[in-house]
């Protein structure tokens, strides 16, 4: 096995070193129970997390990165290991915590407005005060013009954009989100990651981004967590050593260059044994 | 298609049935049944051969209803003041009134208790087997019981419309509730909804199609059942009514009220199907 030989770079040593980190992820195992035995979906991953950081976890598909968002959300138990925000336990989903999930997510029954304005509604905030809120994280993700319509008269990557908004709108301190850009083109997806990252940096917003797109993930992030194939382990943490604000220009330089063939090369370590896995599971079960 | 199409409707020019759109051809085929039947229905009335009113002609019939709906037999007093109506209207309301009673208990029920056993796999595991055996029974065996429990008059015509339209509702109410998208569930966790708000602001919007289907069947067992247990035992409602023009043998009489019934349900499915995409 490829183990990780670079985990001198420890995790959570990146960023300033006197801040307090604001999320930390202290040796999370999860497995699935499933009929054909258990899974293992996340190996014993540790991260510190400091405030207003930028960071992207990056790993071939079905290696357990919705699983960490899921833990770290709130939303799974029966694991092992601790997740705390400001040094507080986390148990069950943390008011300082909103997501965005990788599955299609908009209410149906909602208009995008109403959508959008959903955490506002549930705070208990009036509905013309909420409604106006709300518009302005329309027009964040590029929607306006669309409040009134229907989830199912939008496009997928609109759609998309509508959670997100959604999620904005709650202005949680840390943000998850799991593939946000996976349904949109390429220039839609640099034009909202350029968004993201301004709102990013103007609400000193803690951000964790799930995304197979390496180019997104180096121009975005401060630090990228690389993870195994099966079991789900940390087999590198990079730090981007670039300097912000970065528009999307950035990505030509040759210092971008330079991390993306690192990533990519731990990555397609990753993404063969997990090819190789699967074509191995679908012979097995030809016989 | 087209064959059967111009023997019926238009024998002379063919190729304006194969021409004439779906819908209008289906229109024909109707007309054309429904003038087809009440040319036979006449004339077996008018030949006799049957025992005198078991097909009593279209206009006596036709008779008959509009005296059911309009010739005032009925005092009633309102405010002070004395009124006569048809009797059919005060049967009419009393049906009513027993089976919008019986579906808001049923329905009510039904929904709670689907949406437990939808969230709960221990009590789904416990109990949902029992609704599959009980749901396809005929519910009028339960009627002598209702009698005795709730009495001859309205209570226990409510009892059996309530348990009619109990099971579709909880059925369907169950199942909605497990095809609701799991992602929904999780945002409206993360968001930090209590339970109540997770009922009425995911669960409920999310299950809607399945509740409305439920209701909809619901309806229709609890107009059965309702009527059902009227024509057993009672002496008012529209099943009371029906079963007592049978025994009095005023077939025309029976015929319109038949009619009538076909009617009301009608335009209460109706009512479903609007209140559904409003
Ligand atoms: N509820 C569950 N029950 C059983 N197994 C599960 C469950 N959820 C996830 N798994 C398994 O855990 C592993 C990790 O899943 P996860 O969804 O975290 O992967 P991922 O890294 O997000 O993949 P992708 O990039 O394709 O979204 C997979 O092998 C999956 O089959
Ligand atoms: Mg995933």
């Amino acid at each position: 096995m490829a183990a990780a030989p670079n985990a001198s770079a420890r995790p959570g040593d990146g960023g300033s070193a006197s801040a307090e980190p604001l999320l930390v992820v202290d040796d999370i195992y999860k497995q699935f129970e499933t009929p054909e035995g258990p899974v293992i979906a996340v190996d014993h991953i540790s991260l510190k997390v400091m405030p207003g950081e930028f960071l992207s976890v990056i790993g071939p598909s079905g290696c357990g990165k919705s699983t960490l968002f899921n833990i770290m959300g709130g939303l799974l138990d029966d694991y092992q290991g601790r997740v705390s925000v400001a040094g507080e336990t986390v148990k069950g989903p943390h008011a300082s915590i909103g997501m965005i999930f990788q599955e299609e997510s908009t209410f149906p029954w909602r208009t995008v407005i109403d959508n959008v304005a959903f955490p506002l509604e549930i705070a208990g905030m009036p509905k013309a005060e909420r409604h106006d809120r709300a518009l302005h994280f329309i027009d964040l993700v590029g929607l306006n013009g669309f409040e009134r319509r229907y989830p199912a008269e939008l496009s997928g990557g609109m759609r998309q954009r509508v959670s997100m908004a959604r999620t904005l709108a709650s202005e949680p301190k840390i943000l998850l989100m799991d593939e946000p850009f996976a349904a949109l083109d390429e220039q839609t997806r640099l034009l909202l990651g350029d968004k993201v990252v301004q709102i990013q940096q103007q609400l000193q917003q803690t951000t964790l981004l799930i995304t197979h797109n390496l180019t997104e993930a180096v121009q975005l992030s401060d630090r990228i967590l690389v993870m195994t194939y099966r079991p789900g382990k940390t087999k590198r943490i990079v730090e981007i050593k670039l300097p912000r604000p970065r528009s999307s220009e950035i990505v030509g330089s040759d210092a971008f260059g330079h991390y993306v063939a690192q990533i990519w090369n731990d990555l397609r370590e990753e993404a063969s044994r997990g090819l190789k896995d699967d074509e191995s599971r679908r012979a097995e079960r030809r016989r | 298609m087209a064959q059967t199409g111009h023997l019926t409707a238009a024998p002379a020019a063919p190729n304006i049935w194969a021409a004439m759109p779906l819908k209008r051809r289906v229109m024909w085929l109707r007309i054309a049944l429904l003038v087809g039947i009440v040319a036979v229905w006449e004339a077996v009335a008018a030949s006799g051969l049957l025992f005198r009113d078991v097909v009593p002609s279209l206009l006596t019939v036709g008779r008959s209803l509009f005296d059911i709906v309009t010739k005032p037999d009925y005092k009633v007093t309102l405010g002070g003041s004395e009124i006569w109506i048809p009797e059919f209207y005060r049967h009419l309301w009393v049906t009513t009134g027993e089976v919008a009673t019986a579906m808001t208990i049923g329905g009510l029920a039904g929904l709670v208790i689907g949406l437990l056993l939808g969230t709960n796999p221990f009590l789904s595991g416990a109990f949902e087997r029992f609704l599959y055996y009980l749901g396809p029974t005929p519910k009028i065996i339960f009627f002598p019981i209702m009698i005795m429990w709730f009495g001859v008059g309205p209570g226990s015509k409510v009892a059996m419309g309530t348990i009619s339209c109990f099971f579709p509702v909880v059925l369907s109410a169950a199942a909605g509730v497990r095809q609701v998208e799991s992602v929904l569930i999780r945002v409206g966790r993360s968001f930090r909804l209590n339970s109540w708000q997770m009922v009425t602001k995911i669960y409920l919007p999310a299950m809607r199609p399945s509740i409305i289907n439920g209701v909809r069947l619901g309806l229709g067992v609890a107009v059965i059942g309702t009527l059902l247990a009227e024509t057993k035992l009672s002496n008012q409602g529209v099943g009371f009514l029906i079963i007592n023009s049978y025994s009095t043998f005023d077939m025309p009489r029976m015929y319109a009220l038949l009619m009538l019934l076909f009617m009301v349900a009608i335009g209460a499915n109706a009512l479903v199907g609007r209140a559904s995409r409003g």
